[in-house]
């Protein structure tokens, strides 16, 4: 239980020291470039169209206070932090006055139902379709179904994504052209609501996860084919235990290496499915970063750059928590990771 | 003395892209119970693929082409095929001990969690009652019944060991086959295994052992017969001792003139070894297979392969020179 | 078996080579400028359409894949240099210098290019490739510098006795002159892996508005066809040729590097 513990504590505090470097990095980005750092982002709101002068110089001086331009370095840094202590991202520019973090609230649930379901259907569906297909090793099944894997997960998941849209969408007309919910319509727990919701919700997922599948499919057959030959099965087999325990025995073991993928590839999956959403013009973070872009609105690229950074960190830690329960190496303090 | 299991001229090759691999060629061998019968051999020989042979281990890329394997002299495994030795053998009749016993235990399994569905798959009895067992079994072996709540990467190499064995043993098959138990091992768990194995015999948990190794001085300790493989062929078999004080094939005598033991006669003798390689598999030479590398060699063993004769007193040997002799 | 398929890889992307360096002489339209009316599907004229602003798609493809490809080779190098420098280094001096080297490199592995690229973006907002090229190639040398440091690390203890007794010469010297060449058949296939990805990468991250901004990529294509609903709206000869490009030259890049794995390391058939 000890090592347990000393373990945890271990990636908590790795994961703390990520996220101090990564506010770090944030802060002192914008405080680098020559010149007033506020002047610069509020300029930018004039290319964006805004010419009321008044209304310029108001947000201005209210910049020049949140970035706390003029105090010492020390001080801002503080400052910075404690804002963010408090949940305060900061205001947007393009939107302004509304708060970052009432934004970000608007559009990060959406996300979050869309990818972290998306996520593991795909992981679990595909552990077992590469575990029956390593099973199967050479007969028709595999000769089949691994090349299609193979070639689609060699498809860039973003085209794909077009490629889905138009056929089902466009072409075919089976389900709506994309967006959260039809438009006019106000989120709330009715049927009416969730059903309209799930008809657009089907086809980004569906994506997801076919895109996905491929890759735990085939990672997930290279490691149960090496697992089956591994020495422990083979003995396992002579003392006459059935085919399906030894499948049982190496699919146990070909898991651990597919749960520490999935906390490196969260950051990709994440990035990946921003991209997603805006193919299918789905209203979370990634129209809202899109939008942000656009506007050259630095806070809100910070608050997104914050908020998903720690949402990769938080991953990271939670996938080594399960590893660290399920692999009974970590647990008898006979590995280090 | 009643044969528990014979092998009858077994044939057995390996798939290669170079050839076929005669692994085991023509093999015919007596196991009787009580035995413990050593098989020794360079590396290569086809020491372990006879092994995997006795249990009709068979898989592609190895395959069987040839021979009977008689049970207590009535069931020929070789007939009955793979999946069906299996399921009727395996683990309750004949079991295996492989060479690479340091990792045959599951990772991800604690020892007692293991042996719980090895037992409750063959016997079909309560986890209660297969956790009594187990305890009942290291108890007796002098195992610490701790280690059933251990995961293999707790235990120490010998350990590891010693809990195969006992695993392996666990449901009292007759035919107890080891490879190479003792070859990872420092001295004293050598000692260890060996003991443990004797143990097993006298306790009649096992009636037979074959005990598959390429160090003459560890069979010495354990062995009752000796059989000596070169190039996929037995060359001799005979009580060890008798074997050992005198061989009668060049290449046995070679082998044994090639250890150092501490006795004196050995001091005088002095060290040998054998010049050159044993034979590729894939085209063994005409004749007798140890004729190139034969110090005593003669013209007909280039020609004619010498038969496994009986010399009686359970004595057989392979060679055209001490036939003529005798 | 594995001739044929090392052939079929190159020659594919060979094919996408030729056609995004030299197309531009066998098709000399202008990317950038408007040759026709907008969004026409596909004619003799315009062999894959106009896009929203009149330019020529086809010209655009054959500019985009050759400003990809650059892209591709620019990142891959400069990845897989960092790569063989933090390795080595990483790999045969161990100690505190190795434990830093692998901390950083796993902060950049674990976390996703776009994180960096949106701070980038706001500061400096117009990109040309090469900016994109380098930012890329900053951030796919760990995978790679991992293996080197472990093949080096395990080298490293059989040689090592072995050659500090031969010369008197500065290890880390001896490392990167001796030692690496031997993995020069790895990192080559390596590089190549990294180049698709590198193209994936950029393709993704112009798309979004985080890469190139300035010049014609394959993914700046998809960023404008995605601007203008290119798919809700059914402009396909738009929206898909870039895409198709993009997966045969990465596929064909892919399977050329597990064909020239097997050529560099053959191995008996497994069971």
């Amino acid at each position: 239980m000890i090592h347990l513990l000393r373990y945890l504590i271990r990636k908590v505090v790795f994961a703390l020291a990520a996220l101090v470097f990564f506010v770090s990095v944030i802060f002192a980005l914008p405080r680098l470039i020559p010149g007033n750092p506020v002047g610069v982002l509020v300029s930018k709101l004039a290319l964006q169209g805004q010419t009321d002068p008044e209304r310029i110089q108001a947000v201005y001086r209210d910049f020049m206070d949140e970035f706390g331009i003029g105090l010492p370095l020390w001080e801002q840094f503080t400052g910075f932090v404690t804002q963010l202590l408090r949940g305060d991202l900061g205001t947007s520019i393009s939107m302004y006055p509304r708060k970052v973090t009432e934004i970000l609230a608007i559009y990060l649930p959406w996300t979050v139902a869309l990818l972290l379901p998306a996520i593991l259907v795909s992981w679990v569906l595909g552990n077992y379709l590469g575990a029956l297909v390593a099973w199967r090793r050479g007969t028709l099944l595999d000769k089949l179904v691994t090349p299609i894997l193979l070639t689609v997960s060699r498809i860039p998941f973003y085209w794909f994504a077009m490629l889905m849209l138009f056929a089902f969408a466009v072409y075919l007309r089976l389900f709506p052209i994309g967006g959260t919910y039809s438009w006019g319509l106000t989120p709330s727990l009715t049927w009416d609501f969730v059903g309209n919701y799930l008809r657009h919700y089907t086809l980004p997922f569906l994506t997801w996860v076919v895109i996905c599948l491929g890759g735990w499919a085939v990672g997930m057959r290279s490691m149960m084919i090496y697992e089956l030959g591994s020495d422990y099965v083979l003995s396992a087999d002579t003392l006459g235990l059935p085919q399906r325990k030894l499948l049982r025995y190496a699919f146990r073991s070909a898991c651990l290496p597919q749960v520490t993928e999935l906390g490196l590839n969260f950051g990709f999956m994440l990035s990946g499915s921003l991209l997603l959403e805006l193919v299918f013009n789905y209203r979370g973070m990634g129209s809202i970063t899109f939008q942000a872009l656009s506007a050259l609105d630095y806070p809100l690229i910070q608050g997104i750059f914050i908020v998903l950074a720690a949402a990769v960190i938080l991953a990271n830690l939670a996938v080594d928590f399960i590893y660290g329960l399920i692999d009974p190496r970590i647990r008898t303090g006979h590995l280090r990771r | 003395m009643n044969a528990l299991l014979v092998a009858e001229d077994v044939k057995a090759s390996y798939s290669s892209p170079r050839g076929f691999i005669r692994a085991v060629d023509g093999v015919s061998m007596d196991i009787n119970y009580g035995d413990v019968l050593g098989i020794a051999g360079e590396s290569g020989c086809g020491k372990s693929t006879l092994s995997n042979v006795l249990m009709m281990n068979i898989r592609p890329p190895l395959s069987f082409l040839g021979g009977k394997v008689l049970l207590d002299g009535k069931q020929d495994l070789a007939a009955m095929g793979r999946e069906k030795v299996k399921a009727q053998m395996w683990g309750r009749v004949i079991a295996l001990v492989p060479q690479s016993a340091l990792n045959a235990l599951v990772p991800t399994r604690k020892v007692g969690a293991f042996i719980k569905d090895v037992l409750r798959y063959h016997l079909k009895l309560s986890a209660r009652e297969t956790m009594d067992l187990a305890e009942r079994r290291f108890r007796e072996l002098g195992l610490p019944v701790e280690a059933l709540t251990k995961y293999p990467h707790q235990l120490s190499g010998g350990m590891r060991q010693r809990v195969v064995i006992s695993v392996v043993t666990l449901l009292n098959p007759k035919l107890l086959i080891v490879d190479e138990p003792t070859s990872a091992l420092d001295v004293s768990t050598q000692k260890q295994v060996l003991k443990m194995l004797l143990h097993l015999r006298a306790k009649h948990i096992v009636r037979a052992i074959v005990f598959i190794a390429h160090d003459i001085a560890i069979l010495r300790q354990i062995a009752t017969r000796i059989a000596i493989m070169y190039a996929g062929k037995v060359v001799e078999v005979g009580p060890m001792e008798r074997v050992f004080q005198g061989p009668l094939h060049p290449y046995a005598y070679s082998l044994i003139h090639s250890v150092l033991t501490p006795e004196p006669e050995v001091r005088e003798r002095g060290l040998s070894y054998i010049a050159g390689e044993p034979p590729a598999l894939v085209h063994p030479p005409e004749g007798c297979r140890f004729h190139p590398r034969c110090p005593r060699s003669l013209p007909i063993c280039s020609r004619e392969e010498p038969p496994l004769i009986g010399l009686g007193e359970d004595r057989f040997v392979a060679c055209h020179l001490v036939l003529g002799r005798h | 078996m594995g001739n044929a398929r090392l052939v079929v890889s190159a020659a594919l992307f060979l094919a996408v080579v030729l056609f995004g360096l030299a197309g531009r002489w066998a098709y000399p339209v202008d990317p950038v400028s408007r040759v026709g009316g907008k969004l026409q599907t596909p004619s003799w004229e315009h062999p894959l359409g106009t896009d929203v602003q009149g330019r020529d798609v086809l010209a655009q493809l054959i500019h985009g894949t050759g400003t990809s490809l650059s892209i591709g080779i620019t990142a891959s190098v400069i990845a897989v240099a960092i790569a063989i420098v933090v390795g080595v280094i990483s790999g045969y001096r161990g100690g505190l210098m190795d434990d830093s080297l692998m901390a950083s490199a796993n902060v950049v592995l674990a976390f996703p290019v776009i994180l960096l690229l949106l701070v980038v973006a706001v500061f400096v907002p117009v990109r040309s490739p090469m900016v994109v090229a380098l930012l890329i190639g900053f951030t796919s040398w760990p995978g790679l510098a991992r293996a080197i440091r472990s093949q080096i690390m395990s080298l490293k203890e059989r040689e090592f006795v072995f050659l500090s007794r031969m010369t008197g010469c500065g290890g880390v010297r001896i490392a990167f002159v001796d030692l690496l060449p031997n993995m020069m058949t790895y990192v080559f296939t390596s590089s190549v892996v990294i180049m698709s990805a590198a193209m994936l990468a950029e393709a993704g991250l112009s798309m979004i508005g985080v890469g190139v901004t300035k010049g014609t990529s394959l993914g700046t294509m998809l960023f404008w066809a995605q601007l203008s609903d290119a798919v809700r709206r059914g402009f396909f000869w738009w929206f898909i040729p870039p895409g198709g490009v993009l997966t045969v030259a990465c596929a064909s890049l892919l399977l050329l590097a597990t064909a020239l794995d097997q050529l560099f390391n053959p191995r008996l058939k497994e069971r």
